[in-house]
C-alpha cells in the first residue's frame, strides 16, 4: 500500500518537473528579453546570459527620441491606426457575419463561396497591388493608407463571428419579427447585446492587428521616415546591421513595453479564440 | 470525406452559375414580356419608374446612368483604348514653341493604363448588372401595377432597407471594401503576370507590354533565360511544401501532447503553467522572432555557450561545420532545421490552446472504460484521443497547412539579412534556400521590382492553396452544418 502511494507521488513529481522544464525552455528567450532590457550595455550581450551590469538607463533613453529611435511617436502612430482599424473592422465583420448567418437572400451562398476563394490568395499578393494603388493616389506613408490596408478587406474574416451568430436561437428573431420589430432593430437591440463575447473577440483581434503586423506596415511605410513608423517597423529597423550595436538594448526595452499591453489583451482574447475556433465544430 | 467535399465544391461552383443563369433568365423574360416603358428602360434607366410615378427613383437611376456615361467619356476612354498595347508613347522632353521651353510630352504610363482600364471594366460590369437588375425591377413593378397591387412610395422603398432588404444595407460597405482592397488588386496582379513589368520596364520612364505565357514558361524552367528561375522555383517550392508539412504536423502533435500533459490530473497549478506557455505567443512575433534570431546569431549568446562547453569544437571535429561558430541561421541545412524548431517553439502554445478547447469535450466515458479495461496511456492516446482530435480538427489541419505555405513572418523575420545564399543559380533569381514562395515574391517586388515574376509566383501559390483547400472546402464554409442549431 505504502509503496503504491510513494510510486504515485513520485510520478506526480516527475510529471510536474517535466512541465516545469518545458515551461522553462519555452520562456528562455522571454527571460533573456526582459533581462537584456535592464542591461547597462547598449549592444547585444554575447558572452553571458545575464547582463553584467543592471541599469534602467535604456528605458529612459526610450523616451528620449533621437533620429533613429522615436518609440513614443511610433506607439502613438500604431495606437491611432489601431483605433480606426478597430472601429471599421469590427463594424464590417459583425455586419457581414450577421447578414450571412441570420438573413436569407439569393446571393448569400455565392457571396460566401467567393469569400472562400478570395481567402485562398496570399494576402501578400493583393497587398502588393494595393500598394501600387495607394501610391497612385499618394496614400503611402500615411495613416489613411495603413488604416485602409488593415480594415478594407476586414469583411472577409467574418467566419468566427458567423459561427457565433449561428448558435443564437432563431426563435428569438421570429418572436421579435411577429411583434413588428424591423430587421435593423432585431440586429441592434436583440442580437448585438447578446453577442458580447464575440464583439469583445472581434474588437481585440482587430485592435491587435496593427500591433502584431509587420509586413504590410513595412510595405506601406517605405519612405524611411522614422516619424511615420509603427512600433513593429521601428523596432525592426533598430536591428539593422549598422545600428544593432548601439540600439539592441533599447530594442529589448521597446519590445518589453509593447508586449505588456498586447499580452494582456491577448489573454483576454484567447478565451474567445478557443471558443470561436472549436465551438461550432465541437457542438456539431 | 474527400468525395463529399469535392461534391461540395462542385455544388458551390454550380450554385454560382445557377444564380447567374436565373438572373439572366429573369432579365430575358422582363425584356420580352415588358411593356413599352420597360423596354424604354433599356435606354433610359428611369423610364419604368417614371411611368409608375416613382419620380425620386427615376431621378436617381437617371443620375446613375448619366454618371456612368460621363465616367466612360471623361475617364475610361482615356485608358481603355490603350489596354491592348499598354501604351506606345515614351516620355520625352519636347521643345514647346509657345513657351520656348523643353516640356514633357503627353506620354503613356503602362501601369496607370492597366489599373484604370481594369477599374473601368469593374465599373462597367457593375453598370451592366445595375442596368439588367433595373429592367427586372421595372418589370416587376409593371406586373404589380397590372394586378392592381400597391406600389411603394419612395419612403416605403427606403424603409425596406431596414426590413427585408436589410442585408443590402449591411453588406454594401464591406463588399465594396473587399472589392477595392482584395478583388481588384488580385485581378490586377493576375494581369501583371502576363506582362513584362519589371525593373527594365518601370513606368513612368519605360513602358511595359503584354507578354503572354512567357513568365510561366520561364518559371517552369523553359525559355532558355540566363536567369535561372526554373532552377530556383523547384527548390523553393520543395522547401515550401516540406516546411508546411513539418510546421503543421510538429506543432499539431506537440500541441495535443502538451495539452494532454497540462490537463492531466497529476498537474499542479495547471492554469499557471498554461499562462506561462501562452506568454510566448502573446509577445508579438516581430519582437520574439527578431530576438530569437539574435539569440542564435553567428556571434550570439548561444554560440558563445556552445563554444564554452566545447560543442562547437566537437562539431568541427566530426566535420559538421567548417566555421568557428555554429551557423544556426546562416547555412543551408542548419537554417532549415532551426526554422522548424523555432516554429515549434512559437506554434505549439497556439495548438495547445485549441487542443485544450477540443479535449474538454472528449467523451470521458470512453477514456474511463478504456482505463478500466487496463489500457495504457499511450493506447488511449492512439485509439481514442487522436481519432477524436482528427475528427474535430481535421479540416483545421488543412487550413493550417495552407497558412503555413503562406507563413511569411517566421521565415522573413528569422532569415532576412542574416541568411545569404552561396548558390549562384539561386542568387541569380533572387531566391534563397530558406525562402518560401511568399517571401521570395515579397523580395522580388520590394528589392528587385520584378513584378511579373512575383505575380506569376503568386498565381502558383494560389493554385497550390486552392488544391489543398478543396479537401476542406465543405467544412470551411460550414455547408450543411450551420442550421443544425438554429
Amino acid at each position: 500500500m505504502r509503496k503504491m502511494k510513494s510510486n504515485r507521488a513520485s510520478s506526480i513529481i516527475l510529471h510536474n518537473v517535466l512541465i516545469a522544464f518545458l515551461a522553462f525552455v519555452w520562456l528562455i528567450p522571454i527571460i533573456w528579453l526582459v533581462c537584456t532590457s535592464f542591461s547597462a550595455y547598449s549592444g547585444m550581450n554575447t558572452s553571458t546570459f545575464f547582463p553584467r551590469e543592471w541599469s534602467l538607463i535604456h528605458y529612459q533613453k526610450l523616451f528620449q527620441p533621437d533620429t533613429v529611435q522615436q518609440f513614443p511617436r511610433w506607439f502613438m502612430n500604431t495606437f491611432i491606426v489601431a483605433c480606426f482599424t478597430t472601429v471599421i473592422s469590427t463594424a464590417f465583420v459583425l455586419m457581414v457575419a450577421y447578414a450571412t448567418s441570420v438573413m436569407r437572400f439569393p446571393m448569400r451562398k455565392p457571396l460566401m463561396n467567393m469569400g472562400v476563394i478570395l481567402n485562398l490568395f496570399p494576402g501578400m499578393l493583393s497587398m502588393i497591388a494595393v500598394y501600387f494603388v495607394l501610391k497612385t493616389f499618394n496614400l503611402t506613408n500615411s495613416y489613411a493608407g495603413l488604416i485602409m490596408v488593415y480594415s478594407g478587406s476586414a469583411g472577409l474574416g467574418y467566419l468566427i463571428a458567423k459561427g457565433f451568430f449561428d448558435t443564437i436561437p432563431r426563435a428569438l428573431c421570429e418572436a421579435a419579427r411577429l411583434d413588428g420589430c424591423s430587421e435593423a432593430r432585431i440586429f441592434s437591440t436583440i442580437i448585438i447585446p447578446m453577442s458580447r463575447p464575440i464583439i469583445v473577440y472581434t474588437v481585440i483581434s482587430s485592435f491587435l492587428g496593427p500591433w502584431m503586423d509587420f509586413v504590410f506596415a513595412k510595405m506601406i511605410l517605405n519612405a524611411g521616415i522614422s516619424e511615420n513608423y509603427t512600433v513593429a517597423v521601428g523596432l525592426y529597423k533598430m536591428l539593422d546591421k549598422s545600428l544593432i550595436n548601439s540600439y539592441f538594448t533599447i530594442f529589448c526595452c521597446g519590445g518589453v513595453l509593447v508586449s505588456i499591453p498586447i499580452s494582456i489583451l491577448f489573454f483576454i482574447m484567447q478565451k474567445f479564440y478557443v471558443e470561436g475556433v472549436t465551438g461550432g465544430a465541437v457542438k456539431g | 470525406m474527400g468525395k463529399k467535399s469535392k461534391n461540395g465544391f462542385i455544388a458551390a461552383v454550380g450554385g454560382v452559375f445557377g444564380a447567374i443563369g436565373r438572373f439572366l433568365a429573369d432579365f430575358g423574360s422582363a425584356v420580352a414580356k415588358g411593356d413599352a416603358f420597360v423596354k424604354l428602360s433599356l435606354l433610359w434607366w428611369g423610364a419604368g419608374y417614371a411611368r409608375r410615378k416613382q419620380y425620386v427613383k427615376a431621378a436617381i437611376m437617371t443620375a446613375l446612368e448619366a454618371g456612368l456615361i460621363l465616367f466612360t467619356i471623361f475617364f475610361a476612354l482615356d485608358y481603355v483604348p490603350k489596354f491592348g498595347s499598354l501604351g506606345t508613347v515614351k516620355p520625352e522632353k519636347v521643345f514647346n514653341m509657345k513657351t520656348m521651353k523643353n516640356e514633357w510630352n503627353d506620354y503613356d504610363n503602362s501601369f496607370l493604363i492597366l489599373l484604370f482600364s481594369l477599374f473601368s471594366f469593374v465599373v462597367w460590369a457593375a453598370g451592366i448588372i445595375i442596368w439588367m437588375k433595373n429592367v427586372v425591377n421595372v418589370y416587376r413593378l409593371q406586373l404589380k401595377a397590372e394586378a392592381g397591387e400597391h406600389i411603394n412610395t419612395f419612403r416605403e422603398d427606403l424603409h425596406s432597407y431596414v426590413e427585408e432588404k436589410f442585408h443590402i444595407t449591411l453588406l454594401t460597405l464591406p463588399v465594396l471594401g473587399i472589392t477595392v482592397f482584395t478583388f481588384v488588386p488580385i485581378l490586377l496582379l493576375i494581369l501583371v503576370a502576363f506582362t513584362n513589368y519589371d525593373q527594365q520596364h518601370m513606368p513612368p520612364t519605360n513602358l511595359f507590354s503584354w507578354n503572354g505565357f512567357n513568365n510561366f514558361i520561364s518559371l517552369f524552367g523553359g525559355g532558355g533565360m540566363t536567369i535561372t528561375f526554373g532552377y530556383a522555383f523547384v527548390r523553393v517550392l520543395g522547401w515550401t511544401l516540406v516546411w508546411a508539412f513539418f510546421a503543421t504536423f510538429t506543432t499539431y502533435i506537440g500541441g495535443i501532447l502538451l495539452s494532454i500533459l497540462l490537463n492531466s490530473q497529476k498537474t499542479r497549478l495547471p492554469r499557471m503553467w498554461r499562462t506561462l506557455f501562452i506568454i510566448t505567443i502573446a509577445v508579438p512575433q516581430f519582437v520574439s522572432l527578431l530576438l530569437v534570431r539574435n539569440f542564435f546569431a553567428n556571434g550570439g549568446i548561444v554560440n558563445t555557450i556552445c563554444a564554452n562547453i566545447g560543442l562547437t569544437g566537437f562539431l568541427r571535429d566530426i566535420g559538421l561545420i567548417s566555421t568557428s561558430y555554429i551557423p544556426f541561421l546562416s547555412a543551408p541545412g542548419w537554417a532549415h532545421v532551426m526554422i522548424i524548431l523555432i516554429n515549434i517553439w512559437i506554434g505549439i502554445p497556439y495548438q495547445m490552446l485549441i487542443a485544450t478547447g477540443v479535449l474538454m469535450n472528449l467523451p470521458s466515458d470512453q477514456v474511463e472504460s478504456a482505463r478500466v479495461d487496463g489500457a495504457k496511456p499511450f493506447q488511449i492516446f492512439k485509439s481514442i484521443t487522436m481519432p477524436y482530435m482528427l475528427f474535430v480538427t481535421g479540416p483545421a489541419l488543412v487550413t493550417d497547412f495552407v497558412k503555413n505555405i503562406n507563413n511569411f513572418n517566421v521565415i522573413y523575420l528569422l532569415t532576412e539579412g542574416v541568411y545569404t545564399t552561396t548558390n549562384q543559380a539561386m542568387a541569380n533569381s533572387q531566391a534563397k534556400e530558406v525562402d518560401l514562395l511568399v517571401t521570395w515574391l515579397f523580395r522580388l517586388t520590394q528589392d528587385y521590382y520584378n513584378y511579373k515574376m512575383a505575380s506569376t509566383i503568386g498565381i502558383i501559390v494560389f493554385i497550390i492553396c486552392a488544391l489543398f483547400t478543396l479537401f476542406a472546402f465543405n467544412r470551411m464554409i460550414g455547408n450543411g452544418r450551420e442550421e443544425d442549431y438554429q
